[in-house]
């Protein structure tokens, strides 16, 4: 019955590292340690000796017969302690402020909270998408009290989820042209890539070397190639240097296609909605499906047998 | 005409300031209810002891910002709130998870009222719960209140024994709307809870599934080691088990069984007793009943720790 009550104080010496604090009820930090226990014995049996020797003796240095092993979480059992309590926490705070006037979505203020791997990072790996999905939900319930009525308690608990958002990282690079003037871009489809240079000049388009009509026999897989090109007027406004390799002939062309295009855009930023009618701008997800048993293919079956 | 006649009589609904209330009950066309002289406000003078709230005076160069008029909206519903039908007591779930009942307060028609009583149909039953059965009607097993009664007195006071003497109590309650009550429970027992699956493995392959967790030597008086959390301890295994809903932790009670730790459950017509150590014959199906059950188990553990408390601060 009596399972986990022992006699602790003659074999166990607490190992001060990383401590775990009830001071912050609402994130609680978990680090994760690789020693092997006789190691990490030897080390805090070398460090003990001085500590003790300058610390006052405390209350629970005081002889008590019977001490105890227990959790420091009630959420011990479930696996996840550390995501448990945060949870338990903010649910109560919920439930204290529920009848709090409330604002809409779009009028409360703009919030971001940790990303899924950050919290992660703070908890524990433990933690799955669709539950910290659900202290997300309650975050933005929270965060819809009045801003004019909301208790410090629930700001505070709020802004510790709060991710920190630089403007400087989260703005995107803006694609330059380098000092020869030449625009980079990338296209892929199928198994095929294309990079691309695309420079102001007279027209000519050279592929591994070799110009467009040498590489690609088909006319289509030509058109296609350049068709970005082509669509809005600027052939003879633009060379291209391109090496492409992966996949078929027709894969390579449109794979070009899109190369050429993303090259443009830097050039010509404004030309995005023509390119985007000219059906040129997405990249065409569609790839080799594999084969499944019980099929002859992707997808055919064998023939069917009545018997 | 009647009602304002049998209050007139009623004399003490005559004193100010409903006066002008009762008055305004009449039929009569011109009464001073068509006028608005009713209401309590018009005899209320600002300032007014009377009043159940202070008004605060309109002061324009420094008007009310909206914290003082929710504040005064608050006091407002404070002192009026209460006005209007006396309302009989009744359940109130919120206020039962709150402040459950104890032990001692365990009756019949507390658990008739949440309904322990209502099994399962009859085809579905588990004939080893014929003994905690009463009757049958409208084709349902009725539990006989009487054996439920005297089991859930029995495991409450396992319970309280179990944290008398420092045991770890685990309430188990995976079922939605279980989990205010469990986690409310052990926070009164200062054990731990559990409201959503249990993973297998968590008592057998402890090491793996919970050996993370933080643990610290605490002492009988619940005063923690100052040193701090202990690294690398093995994992805590409980000392009883408390289940709400046992037809679904059947692979916790297994494991509690191969492991030696006494578990408690409530156990419906369909379910099958022996898988527990103490069974409270009682619907598993109604929240009311299973948070009732947890409230009154919690209550008890909570009573065994204070007096466990108690207990090691005489002998300091």
């Amino acid at each position: 019955m009596t399972v986990g009550v022992r006699s602790l104080r003659s074999s166990m010496r607490a190992v001060v590292g990383d401590l775990l604090r009830f001071s912050r009820p609402h994130l609680r930090q978990q680090t994760l340690r690789f020693s092997t226990a006789s190691v990490a014995r030897a080390e805090n049996e070398l460090a003990t000796p001085t500590d003790a020797a300058d610390e006052p003796p405390s209350t629970w240095e005081q002889s008590r017969d019977k001490t105890r092993l227990v959790p420091v979480s009630p959420s011990y059992f479930t696996g996840s302690p550390g995501f448990y309590d945060n949870w338990l926490a903010l649910q109560e705070l919920l439930r204290k402020y529920q009848t709090l006037p409330t604002v809409t979505m779009d009028e409360a203020p703009p919030a971001k909270w940790k990303t899924l791997a950050q919290y992660r990072g703070i908890v524990g790996t433990s933690v799955k998408a669709a539950r910290y999905k659900k202290i997300c939900n309650v975050l933005d319930r929270l965060n819809c009290i009045n801003p004019a009525l909301i208790p410090h308690e629930v700001s505070n608990a709020l802004d510790m989820y709060r991710r920190e958002v630089s403007q400087v990282e989260s703005q995107a690079k803006p694609a330059v042209l380098d000092h020869l003037g030449r625009a980079r871009g990338v296209g892929r489809r199928k198994t095929s890539v294309a990079r691309v240079l695309l420079a102001e000049g007279n027209g000519e388009v050279l592929v591994n070397g070799a110009p467009l009509a040498a590489i690609f026999e088909r006319l289509h897989d030509r058109e296609s190639a350049v068709f970005p090109l082509l669509a809005t007027g600027r052939m003879d406004k633009y060379n291209v240097w391109a090496t492409v390799m992966g996949g078929g002939k027709t894969g390579q062309a449109e794979a070009l296609t899109l190369g050429i295009a993303r090259a443009l855009l830097v050039h010509e930023p404004a030309l995005k909605p023509a390119l985007r009618r000219a059906g040129v701008v997405t990249r065409d997800p569609r790839m080799v499906e594999r084969k499944k048993p019980g099929h002859v293919k992707a997808r055919k079956m064998p023939t069917w047998v009545k018997r | 005409m009647i009602i304002r006649r049998a209050l007139i009589r009623g004399s003490r609904l005559m004193q100010s300031p409903l006066r002008s209330f009762v008055r305004g009950l009449g039929t009569h066309p011109q009464s001073d209810l068509s006028q608005g002289k009713h209401l309590p406000e018009h005899s209320q003078t600002p300032g007014n002891p009377e009043n159940g709230f202070k008004k605060r005076p309109i002061d324009e160069g420094n008007p009310m910002t909206l914290k003082d008029e929710f504040e005064m909206l608050q006091k407002f519903r404070k002192s009026t709130g209460t006005l209007g039908t006396r309302i009989a007591p009744h359940y109130k779930p919120h206020a039962a998870a709150a402040h459950p009942p104890a032990p001692q307060d365990i009756t019949l028609e507390l658990l008739l009222a949440a309904g322990a009583h209502l099994g399962h149909s009859t085809s579905l039953w588990n004939p080893g719960n014929q003994r905690y059965i009463f009757g049958i009607r409208q084709g349902i097993h009725i539990i006989s209140l009487e054996q439920t009664a005297a089991h859930l007195r029995r495991a409450a006071k396992v319970v309280e024994g179990v944290a008398r003497n420092g045991g770890l109590v685990l309430f188990v309650g995976s079922r939605q709307g279980q989990d205010r009550c469990v986690v409310e429970a052990a926070k009164r027992a200062g054990g731990c809870h559990l409201f959503e699956k249990w993973v297998p493995g968590t008592i057998t392959n402890g090491s793996r599934i919970v050996g993370a967790g933080a643990v610290i030597e605490k002492d009988f008086s619940d005063r923690e080691n100052p040193k701090g959390p202990i690294e690398n301890a093995d994992p805590i295994r409980p000392d009883l088990v408390v289940c709400l809903n046992p037809l679904e932790n059947y692979i916790m009670l297994h494991e509690c069984a191969s492991t030696n730790i006494p578990t408690i459950g409530v156990i419906d017509t369909d379910a099958d007793p022996t898988w527990v150590t103490y069974p409270i014959p009682a619907n598993d199906d109604s929240l009311r009943c299973t948070q009732l059950i947890a409230g009154i188990l919690g209550r008890a553990a909570e009573a065994g720790r204070l007096a466990r408390i108690a207990k090691a601060e005489t002998q300091l």
